[in-house]
């Protein structure tokens, strides 16, 4: 509490220096009024002179503290200036720092989510042999390549015919329920999925030692379809076949 | 040193104001004309000697109170050289070895 009520020095100096005004005032008054009326003062005028002197010697020791007080001000200017630019290089290193911060979250994220799929991956894996067979029942089946002997004609195709979709458990399922009704030999043989003899086409390329859909592709051919007395919708889908001599599907021998 | 300290003593004694007041009472003994300048050259004195200290920097605080924010700020400025140096020095990214 005293520091806060010590004075300042500029305020110190101001009331000395009126001080030193006011009796430097009252004694030159008070001489000139003795000296115009002939009275000798009874020493006041000496303790006025010695508040003087008193007064004008606190006054110069004020004056020296106050420039001392301003060189030390001098270095305070510096340390706020160094404080300054301290100030401004953490600010950099901070923004640096946030830079960094946020490069290495992105990196730990997607390196996080790296490590969820590998996990994911582990959980369902699957053997190379079961993919590969999956692999040779698609290719088996004419799907990426035509067979060997396709010429144009043949009925095969890189997908489910009608006949076949109806030969499958699908159409066994669909004609369950209207076993009876349809009295057609042809349609009965169709809802239970065989086909007569009557209506299994026969064509030049057939031969008992080849099974429909199990013959892997080996040779690179494009064809064009023109089959005789075929379904016109199968016309409409594929006009032309191709092999390709760089096909997946593995080797079956 | 020496050379500083005469200057402090010099500059004291400028702002003196006992040889203007001497001055004045010369005049008034010897009944001069004179007095009325001397007079004035104290007024003037006294007014510049106001003007000087109303610009003289670092005096709105007493001294302790000077020193004590002198000490802040040296405090200061060490304690951000310290931070400086402990975080250019640091390195988080130590990779790891081989094992």
């Amino acid at each position: 509490m005293a520091a806060l009520a010590e004075k300042s020095t500029k305020e110190r100096l101001l009331s000395v220096l009126d001080d030193l005004e006011v009796l430097s005032r009252e004694l030159i008054e008070m001489l000139a009024l003795s000296r115009s009326q002939k009275l000798p003062q009874p020493g006041e005028d000496t303790q006025i002179l010695e508040l003087l002197v008193q007064r004008d010697k606190e006054f110069q020791e004020l004056m020296a503290v106050a420039q001392q007080q301003g060189k030390v001000h001098q270095e305070m200017q510096l340390l706020e200036k160094e404080v300054e630019k301290r100030d401004r290089d953490i600010q950099q290193l901070q923004k640096q720092l946030k830079e960094a911060e946020h490069i290495l979250a992105t990196a730990v994220y997607q390196a996080k989510e790296k490590l969820k799929s590998i996990d994911k991956a582990r959980k369902g894996s699957i053997s190379s042999e079961e993919i590969i067979k999956y692999a040779h029942r698609i290719s088996a089946s004419n799907a990426v390549c035509a067979p060997l002997n396709w010429v144009p004609g043949d009925p095969r195709r890189p997908y489910p015919t009608d006949l076949e979709m109806r030969s499958g458990l699908l159409g066994h399922m669909a004609n369950l329920p209207t076993n009876g009704v349809n009295g057609h030999l042809p349609g009965d043989a169709l809802a239970a999925g065989r086909l007569p003899d009557v209506l299994t086409p026969h064509y030049p390329w057939q031969s008992s030692d080849v099974s429909v859909g199990m013959l892997p592709p080996h040779h690179s051919n494009d064809f064009s379809l023109e089959p005789p007395g075929h379904n016109k919708e199968n016309e409409d889908d594929v006009e032309a076949m191709s092999t390709d001599s760089s096909s997946s599907s593995s080797d079956s021998d | 040193m020496a050379v500083a300290q005469a200057k402090l003593g010099k500059e004291s004694d400028d702002c003196s104001l006992l040889p203007l007041v001497h001055d004045i009472i010369k005049c008034m003994d010897k009944d001069s004309p004179d007095v009325h300048q001397e007079l004035a050259k104290l007024k003037t004195k006294i007014q510049e000697a106001r003007e000087q200290i109303s610009n003289m920097p670092g005096i709105e605080s007493s001294p302790p109170e000077q020193q004590q924010q002198l000490a802040t700020l040296r405090e200061q400025v060490r304690t951000k050289n310290q931070l400086l140096q402990k975080y250019k020095s640091l390195c988080m990214f130590d990779a790891p070895k081989a094992s």
